[in-house]
């Protein structure tokens, strides 16, 4: 028998798993013990159970392209992403300082507006920008708590840091694949676990209760709070995890047409008349919520429903207008805004980046764009990015002369190698470069989903860890601290 | 509830049931065509789709094929040999046009059961989700047909079962019912009325072996056999077969108990909405069941078996659209006016 971890040829950035020389990282001892013992063949005969009984779940997604009805399972890997105690604890502590600075952000620029005026962040950037709502200027929402749910998306970088490469604070999606792939990975590879030293995810949606128990609008009981979920529908990709988390807490999921305003109040079609909903997480974007304030042919919406917000009758989770932090560009002074709201330095930092909003980065963008990856921050999908080292003189002039013409319109960041982990290709391991998106859920304080959603790259020469793009994903376990007297708890990398 | 949640897991209850009859009829006449007693396969076929009521959209179905194949002959050597009709298999288990095949009613149960996730529990969509997953991928092969009815009643048991066994007893479980047991009225009393009035024998063959053997064909449909054996000691006789399958209380899938248990979970369903939302569909229902208990097998025989099932399907009719107009579409109160 060939054990799985022969002949593994680690990739050009960190190895999660591996240390240089092929030594096994401590967090991934236990399991590599386990899984050594297994050759290919036992891989692929678990990962047929596991891919069976995620079919049988319904925890697909539907490939438009192809013929009507074909679904897919997001590939899912047997091999998790592990991370020690200490630091996870780091990273934990990071993760609650980053969204707590965003959050207090968001309540500034809707309210007094103080970093503008004290020169944190250029004025224009927040106020021109389109997901700003002037329509929520002078409104604070319950717990000055706009950002419920965020999902912060970090790499392990060549130097072996974990850094943050974006946030997400508007509708965040993944979390139901982080609960799903625990339970497929208990039901089909028990005998991989550490005995009880995984943190478990199970307990996600009990703090989403909780947390809407907290910013309910003021006046409904703490045991009387009616939440639901609300959904684009069926058709959206991400319809079975709104479905998931309306059955993990136990709250219903319902559609725009669903819903009624009534005198600045909101109700729910019921089979017994109307009932008086309190709290919305929804997700649906900002612009189709509400036809009567946002774009008015949005059928996804319930009319009325900004008027029952802004009069304090109804909680919407996350609120509305945060998108205005989770941009490209402002992503670049979220280190400032920690320094400037909290007084204390990042515990996670930034991935360096430059953005023509300021003098010095647009400086160093035009000098350095040979050795850069440029992006204009208002694309998505990868559309109109140059990379610096692999463009010719002649594009990187014409560049250089677009940012200069509009430099707000670019941000560029240096070239990123980040780490992998092994994957089985079909016929071995493999190293496989993936991101992490940790969850945090805030009401009265944060709480961070021990672990997140690990997603990982189609083949072993990608970058791109979207599932879009074919990549696929893997548990994550954090583990916990091991009983004083054994083997010293130790960093991943 | 949400209003359009019970609405959904109605129609799953609905779906789930009519793709068990299906099943159960489409075995039955497979048997019957194999055996070749009950005059030809296309025969036996012929009444499952009466049954259904689908003669029409089988006949346009087949006429689509016709015109596609005569298109394609133009273009290309006909190919000899090849057959232009539609089998009514094809049609009735596998055509993903006709809304009532047997593939159509799971896949439409199995969307439903997405949509309405949150009110089942893991087991029950995870049934509803292998029985559409086994269905979508089964062979069209004659020789496996029977294997994909037993796989679909057996699973649709067994989610009945999970139902029963899993799923809290809410509101949400009690619509899934009055679908179900709205569905199984129906379906049974088109099993009857179909044997009286497609496959009636000329009068000489009334009670001889033709006549009788179709009756056992409608009691197995209906998996009324073994049943009717414990409970009538008799020949299976038309009188026999009616008097079970409309009036016998005791047996879980006739009109009386059907009927009855439409009530029981309709009452159960509403205990908490408005007198107004829900008078309409308990009147019919009352009277329904009303209709059951003041007639016998020999007096609807003899005044007319198939009008009494015509009045009764109405009232089923009148029932469902009830429950459409008053309960999961109504306009709600306080949008029109009233308060809320």
């Amino acid at each position: 028998m060939t054990s799985l971890f022969e002949g593994y040829e680690p990739g050009p950035g960190p190895d999660e798993m591996f240390a240089p020389g092929g030594v096994v990282r401590p967090a991934y001892r236990s399991f590599v013990d386990q899984m050594g013992r297994w050759d290919a063949e036992t891989y692929v005969h678990r990962q047929d159970i596991a891919d069976i009984e995620t079919m049988n779940g319904g925890i697909t997604f539907t490939v438009y392209s192809d013929d009507a009805g074909t679904e897919r399972i997001f590939p899912f890997s047997l091999v998790p992403r592990i991370i020690a105690p200490s630091e996870w604890r780091r990273l934990e502590a990071g993760l609650q300082q980053r969204v707590t600075a965003l959050n207090r952000f968001l309540t500034d620029i809707y309210s007094e507006q103080r970093c503008i005026r004290d020169g944190v962040v250029p004025a224009e950037l927040v106020l021109d920008h389109p997901a700003y709502r002037s329509r929520m200027r002078g409104f604070t929402p319950p717990l000055g708590v706009y950002a419920h749910i965020a999902g912060i998306d970090l790499i392990r970088d060549s130097d072996g840091v974990f850094k943050v490469l974006e946030d997400n604070l508007r509708t965040p999606s993944g979390v139901s694949y982080v609960i799903e792939n625990r339970r497929t990975m208990l039901n089909t590879v028990p005998d991989l676990f550490p005995a009880a030293r995984v943190e478990p995810v199970d307990d996600y949606a009990e703090h989403l209760s909780e947390m809407a128990i907290a910013v309910r609008p003021d006046g409904v009981p703490a045991d009387q709070v009616r939440t639901v979920i609300l959904t684009p529908g069926a058709y959206n990709s991400a319809y079975f995890e709104h479905s998931f988390l309306a059955r993990q807490m136990g709250v219903e999921l319902v559609e725009g047409r669903d819903l009624v305003v009534d005198n600045n109040r909101v109700y729910l079609r019921a089979t017994s008349g109307l009932e008086r909903v309190d709290v919305i997480y929804r997700r649906v974007d900002d612009d189709f919520l509400d036809p009567l304030e946002f774009k008015p042919d949005s059928m996804l919406g319930v009319a009325g429903l900004v008027g029952a917000y802004v009069a304090g009758n109804v909680t919407i989770v996350n609120a509305i207008g945060t998108g205005v932090a989770d941009d490209k560009t402002t992503y670049r002074f979220v280190p400032e805004l920690i320094r400037y709201y909290l007084g204390e330095e990042p515990i996670i930092p930034n991935v360096d980046t430059y953005t023509g909003w300021r003098e010095d980065d647009l400086e160093y963008m035009l000098e350095h764009l040979h050795e850069l990856v440029l992006k204009p921050t208002d694309g998505s999908g990868g559309y109109g990015i140059i990379v610096g080292p692999q463009a010719s003189k002649e594009t990187l002039d014409a560049a250089r002369l677009r940012v200069r013409e509009e430099p707000r319109k670019w941000i560029a960041q240096p070239t990123l190698e980040f780490s992998t982990i092994p994957s089985f290709n079909g016929e071995r391991l493999e190293p496989r470069r993936a991101d992490l998106r940790p969850f945090i859920v805030t009401g009265e304080s944060s709480w961070v989903l021990p672990g997140g959603l690990t997603r990982v790259a189609a083949t072993r020469e990608s970058y791109i860890v979207n599932s879009s793009q074919g990549g696929g994903s893997k548990d994550t376990w954090v583990l916990r601290a091991e009983p004083p007297g054994t083997d010293a708890e130790a960093g991943g990398a | 509830m949400l209003a359009r949640t019970a609405e959904n897991l109605y129609w799953l209850g609905r779906y789930l049931e009519r793709a068990d009859n299906v099943a159960r009829l489409a075995d039955v006449n497979l048997a019957a065509s194999t055996e070749q007693i009950a005059g030809t396969a296309a025969d036996a076929w012929e009444a499952v789709i009466a049954t259904l009521g689908a003669q029409e959209a089988y006949e346009a179905a087949q006429a689509q094929v016709q015109s596609q194949q005569g298109q394609h002959q133009q273009q290309a050597v006909a190919l000899s040999g090849s057959s232009a009709v539609l089998s009514p298999a094809e049609f009735l288990i596998f055509s993903p046009q006709y809304p009532n095949s047997l593939v159509s009613t799971i896949g439409r149960a199995r969307s439903l059961a997405r949509e309405s996730r949150e009110y089942l529990s893991r087991e029950v969509f995870e049934e509803i989700n292998r029985l559409y997953l086994s269905t979508a991928r089964a062979s069209t092969q004659q020789q496996a047909l029977p294997a994909l009815y037993a796989n679909v009643k057996r699973s649709v048991a067994a989610i009945l079962g999970m139902f029963d066994n899993t799923v809290v007893l809410t509101e949400g479980r009690e619509w899934f019912r009055v679908g179900l047991f709205l569905e199984r009225a129906d379906m049974t009393a088109r099993i009857i009325d179909t044997k009286y009035f497609v496959l009636l024998p000329s009068l000489h063959d009334v009670g001889g072996p033709i006549d009788r053997y179709q009756w056992m064909a409608v009691l197995r449909s209906a998996s009324a056999l073994e049943a009717f054996r414990k409970e009538h000691r008799g020949p299976v006789t038309g009188r026999r077969v009616v008097s079970m399958l409309m009036f016998d209380r005791n047996f879980p899938r006739s009109l009386a108990f059907s009927v009855a248990a439409l009530r029981r979970h309709f009452e159960r369903a509403t205990a908490e909405t408005p007198d107004r939302r829900v008078v309409r569909a308990a009147r019919e229902a009352a009277l329904i069941e009303l209709d059951l208990r003041s007639a016998n097998a020999d007096n609807v025989v003899s005044s007319g078996l198939h009008e009494f099932l015509d009045e009764y399907e109405a009232r089923l009719n009148a029932i469902d659209l009830a429950l459409q107009e008053d309960i999961f579409r109504a306009r709600p109160a306080g949008t029109d006016g009233e308060p809320i």
